[in-house]
């Protein structure tokens, strides 16, 4: 396989109006090979959505791109604002499925005004009914009614509208499709509409990869091929979807993991301990090992020191303990079972539903 | 369609909403105090020279004349039978003048300095709002606060400000009426090129009021539409600037389509206050005058015209509404 895309360095920081800087993304790189599907998987607030601004081409103030640059089939291209970032490349070379496709279209037009309006930002010469046939084959190759052209955004559902905004998003054959959150707000029947349709979709080379970004890990095991963990606006842990999921080789991975309820006999008398404490206020991250404060293997050197990269750029691990323990996965309880004790009985989804620690209101959007 | 339907129905509330309304323009001036024609004798027996059975004879021979003998029921028949001919009545005031006459005189100087002013006003302050949204920055600041400050000024003042300035201090314009002395109306380069030295004042004194209000409601408009998902997904899709300003303008602008067809109607009655600092004779000058002399034809006559004016722009409003939002036209035929 070949390599689609090395976005190198991100880092990206969103300015307060007292004058702060917020680092959200803080020195990531992201490699996808053709064909591939890389989810995204963190907490609230562990810089996401962030990331899927920076690689969409979509970071607006008061988000600031510090540096950073990404390359997609051999086109490198700045992203610190040294150079512009030509219009035609959001959208035909990456582009953003947003998440909550609710509000996505303008309340005041049609389908097909949008789909007629992005077939000719790009290319001018493109007449009506040239945009409108392509998108009536598009719905038609992936067993959509074509009528929802003609429909305005509130007559359609919302399994419809992601679905519809998702055809959109793919128009142009973008090579990178940055799907951020789509299956959030959807039951579970339009979620595996929607993944399937995905999937049908990088079958027949419409996109040649995909970032998906979402909290929802069991999602993330069906959808994609290789998942990246965040943490604090870094990436932690890189690997193989399923070696990930069954052999974490981060401590955060593994407390993730250990909080995800999945319905299967054998979770039915095992407990849910949850993560610990909340994540850190980007606007004082913790020293060396961001993680350190919550983890339960948590050793000297994590305090002070950045953790070492363990592993390959498809394949990797940001912790002391993997280096020290090559090839080992993380044992599941002893991620938290230092805390235990204080916090008993902690059941708590992967998304930020406690408040934080300090007093300080977090600054940083989810 | 039902659409039509919905338009229908709505039509014949509006024409139930008319008839309440003439009613009432008929009784609310009679129930100003003081009879007119007490004042009109009155104003008579101040020569004096005439007796007082000569009086009482002139008061009778008024009152016939003008149809106030006549129980009110009766007077409000004969209103109801003129109007269906046009006929807007008698002035008492200006007898034997017709009201007809009288407005038709006076309306036309009040939509020529109103309409435009309105227009300007609506169109330019949109535009600053929305340019100031976008730009933010010193240009925000340097344009939002002086349309805060014109807006909540109340509108004579800033008529007399200007007329003190430009035409009492600077001399540059006219300083009260339409035209110069002695030329009469007509359609002539001559005298369009002296009416409109006159009109400049009044009509700014409208626009930059006008303007400040629009300006203020469009950038919060528009500043709460530039932070909306649709804008940063078409920024996502490589949509040119001037194509999302174009969605978000669309969005934006319901409001402010109530605003500009509140403004219209309400022309009709006149910039009252600033047509009676700049003396310009339009309706709202001759609306003043009729109340102050409890002249009911006139009154009635000005009351029906705003009437028709509110009812008219709100029904088109109505339409323009559905024709702008999807949303809308669907309530409003019943689909959802």
């Amino acid at each position: 396989m070949s390599r689609l895309v090395n976005a190198e360095h991100l880092r990206a920081s969103y300015h307060t109006p007292d004058g702060r800087e917020v680092t959200a993304v803080d020195g990531v790189s992201v490699h996808i090979d053709e064909g591939e599907v890389l989810g995204i998987a963190g907490e609230s607030g562990s810089g996401k959505s962030t990331l899927g601004a920076i690689l969409s081409l979509t970071a607006r103030p008061p988000l600031y791109v510090d540096s950073g640059s990404l390359e997609i089939d051999g086109q490198t291209q700045a992203l610190d604002g040294s150079s512009k970032i030509p219009r035609t490349w959001r959208g035909s070379v990456v582009s953003l499925l947003p998440q909550g496709a609710m509000n996505s279209i303008s309340p005041t037009m049609r389908v097909r005004d949008l789909v007629v309006d992005v077939m000719r930002a790009h290319n001018r010469s493109v007449t009506k009914d040239e945009a409108l046939d392509r998108a009536r084959d598009r719905l038609a190759s992936l067993d959509l009614p074509t009528r929802v052209l003609d429909a305005y955004p509130h007559q359609l559902s919302g399994g419809m509208k992601q679905r519809t905004v998702t055809i959109i998003s793919t128009l142009l054959n973008p090579r990178l499709l940055i799907a951020d959150e789509p299956t959030s707000a959807l039951d579970v029947t339009s979620q595996k509409a929607l993944i399937d349709m995905l999937l049908q979709m990088l079958e027949q080379k419409i996109m040649s990869g995909v970032i998906f970004i979402t909290h929802d890990l069991p999602v993330l095991r069906t959808v994609s091929n290789r998942i990246a963990v965040m943490y604090a606006g870094k990436i932690v842990e890189v690997g193989d979807a399923e070696e990930l999921t069954t052999a974490p080789r981060h401590p955060y991975s593994a407390a993730l993991l250990s909080s995800v309820l999945v319905p299967e006999p054998a979770y039915r008398k095992m407990r849910v301990y949850g993560i610990p404490g909340a994540p850190p206020n980007l606007a004082h991250p913790p020293s060396g090992c961001r993680f350190h404060p919550r983890c339960g293997l948590v050793m000297d050197e994590c305090h002070t020191e950045e953790p070492p990269h363990v592993g390959d750029q498809l394949r990797f691990s940001k912790c002391f303990w993997a280096l020290k323990n090559p090839g080992q996965s993380v044992p599941l309880k002893a991620v938290t079972a230092s805390s235990l004790s204080e916090t008993d009985t902690v059941v708590e989804d992967d998304d930020d539903t406690t408040s934080r620690p300090d007093d300080e209101p977090s600054e940083v959007p989810a | 369609m039902n659409f039509a339907r919905y338009l229908g129905r709505k039509a014949l509330w509006y024409l139930a909403a008319l008839i309440i309304a003439l009613l009432l323009n008929f009784i609310l001036p009679r129930l100003i105090p003081g009879n007119p024609v007490d004042a009109i004798v009155s104003q008579l027996s101040r020569g004096g020279g005439t007796g007082g059975d000569q009086l009482k004879a002139i008061h009778e021979n008024y009152m016939r004349e003008f149809g106030l003998d006549k129980p009110l029921w009766e007077q409000f028949l004969v209103y109801l039978g003129q109007l269906a001919q046009g006929d807007l009545g008698t002035s008492f005031a200006q007898f034997p003048a017709s009201v007809n006459t009288l407005v038709a005189a006076a309306l036309p100087w009040s939509i020529a300095i109103q309409l435009p002013a309105i227009l300007v006003g609506w169109v330019l302050g949109n535009i600053l709002g929305a340019i100031a949204a976008f730009k933010g920055g010193w240009f925000d600041r340097g344009a939002f606060l002086p349309s805060l400050f014109l807006s909540s000024m109340p509108p004579y003042c800033l008529a007399i400000l200007l007329l003190y300035i430009v035409g009492v201090k600077l001399q540059i314009l006219p300083i009260g009426g339409a035209y110069s002395f002695g030329l009469s109306p007509e359609l002539s380069l001559e005298f369009f090129g002296d009416a409109i030295t006159y009109f400049w004042l009044p009509f700014w004194s409208i626009v930059l009021i006008f303007l400040g209000g629009q300006a203020v409601g469009m950038r919060s408009m528009a500043i709460y539409e530039n932070g909306s998902d649709y804008v940063n997904y078409g920024r996502g899709l490589g949509l040119r600037d001037s194509k999302i300003v174009r969605y978000i303008f669309r969005n934006a602008m319901l409001p402010q389509i109530t605003g500009l067809a509140l403004s219209i109607s309400g022309m009709i009655a006149g910039a009252l206050i600033t047509e009676l600092v700049f003396s310009y004779p339009g309706i709202g000058t001759l609306l003043f005058n009729a109340i102050s002399q409890v002249d009911y034809p006139v009154i009635q006559a000005i009351t029906l015209f705003i009437t028709l004016a509110v009812l008219g722009a709100n029904f088109l409003m109505e339409i323009l509404y559905g024709i702008i939002d999807p949303r809308i036209r669907a309530s409003q035929s019943g689909d959802r």
